[in-house]
């Protein structure tokens, strides 16, 4: 199936007033409309499916950079080494290659040389310890690694790494992202995700987070970097004005707005355990803002459907993860704010009735973004790139097969699954010496996360099977095989067979 | 930049050549790593440097010669976190002039706009060269830093007019240090930036967070708090009219309404004339000042238009409904087609809610 076919290449309107804006912006649509023509003329890239995925020269591109290393200009990430190998690794799994026993065992070596002493991971031998590299590193870890000795899994040092998070924790919720460092919401979500994977959420640690998240949204609907939390805060740094403002730093951008929604999403089982619990009024996001602010992030068909990181610049294919790959996290809130009844009483609203029916299928353009990713994101000599003519890298090579991938597949949490999830759930001895909150916590976060699986029937391939890719869980960018593996270890539980039904 | 290129035979010498250096025992980076994957191909001089740094980091040492030792290193790579968090312990340890080391930034901070670390730095230096300990005076003053930092960053944002941490690092310096002088200030500012770039939503933003982003803290009347907001609306009609189809400043508009409570619908008079081809007024010679027209060169209808009308008619609810709805018809299928799903979704459920 071939959406171009009837596609309206209209360029964005100038209303006769140009400006840099506008001027930069109409040159990418000159470059994007090249780059269609160019593809479609050529059999090499374009069949009678549509636009091909050139698997192999991707996989040449991560193989080469995985085994041979990369160029001295990578120097740039020698803080950041962590997520070269996580690229690179997701890279593979996305395209559906695992990797053989002595290149697990020497990235296992690798990465476990980047724990801190003090906890969690960092950029590279000898640095410090910081929240992104130890996302990068768990993730990696996930899918090279396995329990037992040698496998990485079991030398993680949880304790410490709890430690470390709390060493980071500021008194407005959020967390900097290592020592003497900013605070920004990426750094919330790598933790977030860290500690629901390795199950060390605890209520002290997210004390707080869910308002600085919210606070994190601007009036356009997406998030910022940050939040100012002096105002509401006392010398002490205790809160003492909760309705004080706490505007966000930074204007709504693709990245931030990613953290900040699956941070949004992490929080939920904290949030649904405690805030009742004590009879505190949850904190909320304007989810339909947020939708409205996704969604338009979709350029048009002269921009061949890619995704933009902020109002009034460029698509980018890396933000067919960030910002493409977000959409389904905000269906999934819609869904839980329907089962609750929604959160600001819009008018004729009844929690016992559901107000907006289901979301049945996808609110962005899957086909479109397809489209972006296979004609404009693919570099000729492989790997994938932003936009023609800049050179492939190790980043936009994940995410924008990642991208890709999302709108392929539809994930999403599925009531069955959960069922599934909750009847096969044991309490781990560890429950007994935890109070009932903090059990139902894990288990809330064990089964959430899990019960996001594939929608069956509803996968959409641009070009054909053949352009096929694995799934990915949104909130992670990880196979199901992987996040199941790893959190069964880490939570003491086995997963039930999709399909398995629930026990009587 | 080629590897060649850094590689000349006319840079320094290396840290391992230096006597003053022989006492430090320099740490490979995989030091028990027998072949670390993925490796990156350092430049000597990079591999030299980096190694007596993890040197210094395992004995702990904090002199003057570290701070040439990390200088060295985030001009090499400045998204080197671990090299500019000691660099600070250093500066703070060896009480060093901390308004040296912010000039040292300066040049600095325009050739690495993007790197998160050279931004943070110069907040932690202005928090610390301001802050006004019990029986101590600050080291600088507090206003006349802010003023200059806000003056330093002007030319930063001439380079890159929508460089996200210099614009994260201005708003946090104005609500850090919150005088009315500093903001003040501003808005002739974003004005300039959006005389020169209406499209700017970087400028747009900065305006809503000097307007708005004092909350109560601006501690103005119900009577002022009126006028600034009819001020706004008025500013942001103003923009609208010649570049109706911008988005930022439609998104402007309803941000502002949203956050005073105003409803949408008192602006559908306005939307309204941007939401249909052919102008009936084109002939008329009446001018509305509080609802300026379409510039002739306008291309409608504005997509954006339609979209905050259709909104301010499903927030009337009732018999408005309707017409929201056939405004989202026309967008999901004709004037918007990529966001289809979108408006197909705002359809079903603002009929669901009528029904419900
Ligand atoms: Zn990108």
């Amino acid at each position: 199936m071939v959406a171009s076919g009837t596609r309206q290449i209209r360029p964005a309107p100038v209303d006769g007033f140009p400006t840099p804006t506008s001027d930069l912006q109409t040159t990418t649509e000159n470059i994007l409309k090249a780059r269609f023509e160019y593809v479609k003329a050529s059999p090499n890239d374009f069949t009678a499916d549509g636009p091909v995925l050139h698997r192999n020269a991707h996989l040449q591109f991560l193989l080469r950079n995985l085994i041979q290393g990369f160029p001295a200009r990578y120097r740039s990430q020698d803080a950041s080494q962590p997520w070269l190998f996580f690229w690179t690794l997701q890279g593979f799994s996305v395209l559906g290659v695992g990797m053989d026993e002595s290149t697990r065992k020497r990235t296992i070596e690798t990465i476990l040389a980047l724990q801190h002493p003090f906890g969690g991971f960092a950029g590279g031998p000898g640095q410090f310890p910081h929240l992104l590299p130890t996302y990068a590193s768990v993730c990696a870890l996930a899918i090279v690694g396995h329990p037992g000795e040698n496998g990485a899994w079991d030398q993680i040092d949880r304790k410490k790494m709890y430690n470390f998070f709390m060493s980071l924790k500021q008194s407005d919720g959020s967390f900097l992202v290592s020592h003497h460092a900013e605070v920004d919401v990426r750094g919330i979500y790598c933790l977030l995700a860290v500690a629901t994977m390795l199950d060390i959420l605890t209520p002290e640690l997210l004390t707080g987070t869910p308002e600085f998240i919210a606070s994190c949204q601007t009036y356009e609907g997406g998030f910022g970097s940050a939040s100012f939390p002096d105002w509401a805060l006392s010398n002490d740094g205790s809160v003492k004005d909760v309705s004080a403002p706490r505007p966000p730093l930074g204007e709504a951008h693709g990245g931030y707005t990613f953290c900040a929604t699956a941070s949004w999403v992490l929080l939920q089982p904290y949030i649904q355990t405690y805030y009742p619990a004590r009879s505190l009024s949850a904190p909320c996001i304007d989810i339909h803002g947020l939708l409205r602010w996704v969604t338009h992030m979709q350029g048009s068909a002269i921009e061949l459907g890619g995704f933009k990181g902020r109002t009034n610049k460029l698509v980018d294919g890396c933000y067919s993860w960030w910002v493409g790959g977000c959409v389904v996290l905000v269906e999934g809130l819609l869904g839980i704010e329907k089962h609750s009844g929604g959160k600001e009483g819009r008018e004729g609203e009844d929690s016992n009735e559901h107000a907006w029916g289901d979301v049945d299928d996808s609110l962005f353009n899957r086909e479109a973004l397809q489209e972006y990713v296979l004609i404009a994101g693919q570099h000729a000599a492989g790997g994938l790139i932003d936009k023609p003519p800049k050179p492939a890298d190790a980043y936009h090579t994940l995410y924008c097969l990642s991208g890709l991938s999302a709108a392929q597949h539809r994930v999403v949490p599925i009531d069955e699954r959960k069922a599934e999830l909750l009847s096969a759930w044991v309490d781990a001895p560890s429950d007994r010496t935890k109070d009932e909150a903090t059990s139902r916590l894990r288990k809330r976060a064990f089964v959430d996360m899990l019960s996001w699986v594939e929608e069956e029937g509803t996968v959409v391939y641009v070009g054909g099977a053949a352009n096929r890719l694995n799934a990915t869980h949104p909130l992670l960018n990880l196979t199901a095989t992987h996040v199941e593996a790893m959190m069964a270890h880490f939570y003491g539980q086995k997963t039930p067979m999709r399909g398995a039904g629930t026990s009587a | 930049m080629s590897y060649i290129e850094e590689d000349e035979e006319s840079g320094p010498p290396l840290y391992c050549e230096r006597p003053e250096w022989a006492d430090v025992t320099p740490i490979p980076q995989y030091e028990g790593v027998s072949s670390p994957i993925a490796p990156i191909f350092y430049t000597p001089d990079y591999k030299d440097a980096t190694d007596y740094f993890r040197g210094i980091v395992k004995t702990g040492e904090t002199s003057e010669r570290v701070l040439e030792l990390t200088e060295d290193i985030i001009r090499m790579n400045p998204a080197h976190y671990s090299a500019w968090q000691y660099r600070y312990r250093t500066l703070l340890a060896l009480n060093a002039p901390l308004d040296a080391e912010l000039r040292l930034m300066d040049d600095f901070a325009v050739n690495n706009l993007k790197t998160y670390q050279v931004w943070h730095h110069r907040r932690l230096l202005i928090t610390h060269l301001t802050v006004s300990t019990p029986g101590a005076k600050p080291t600088a003053d507090p206003l006349d830093t802010a003023q200059a930092e806000l003056e330093f960053i002007v030319h930063v944002l001439d380079v890159d007019t929508k460089n996200y941490h210099t614009w994260s690092y201005r708003q946090w310096l104005l609500a850090h240090f919150d005088d009315s002088a500093l903001w003040l200030g501003e808005l002739p500012y974003v004005d300039e930036l959006l005389q020169a770039d209406v499209r700017n939503n970087s400028a747009w933003h900065h305006r809503y967070f000097v307007v708005f982003g004092r909350g109560s803290k601006a501690q103005a009347t119900p009577a002022e708090e009126a006028e600034v907001l009819q001020r706004e609306i008025r500013y942001v009609k103003g923009k609208i009219s010649f570049a109706p189809n911008n988005i930022s400043a439609w998104n402007y508009l309803r941000g502002i309404l949203e956050y005073s409570k105003t409803p949408f619908s008192s602006q559908a008079v306005f939307a309204e004339s941007y939401t249909v081809r052919r102008a009936p007024w084109d002939d008329e010679d009446v001018v509305d000042l509080d609802n300026p027209k379409p510039s002739t060169d306008a291309d409608l209808p504005s997509v954006s238009a339609m979209d905050f009308l259709a909104e301010a008619y499903a927030r009337e609810g009732g018999d408005s409904i309707t017409k929201a709805v056939d405004l989202w018809k026309a967008l999901a299928n004709q004037h918007d087609t990529m966001r289809k799903k979108y408006w197909e979704f705002r359809i079903k459920e603002s009929l669901e809610t009528k029904s419900g």
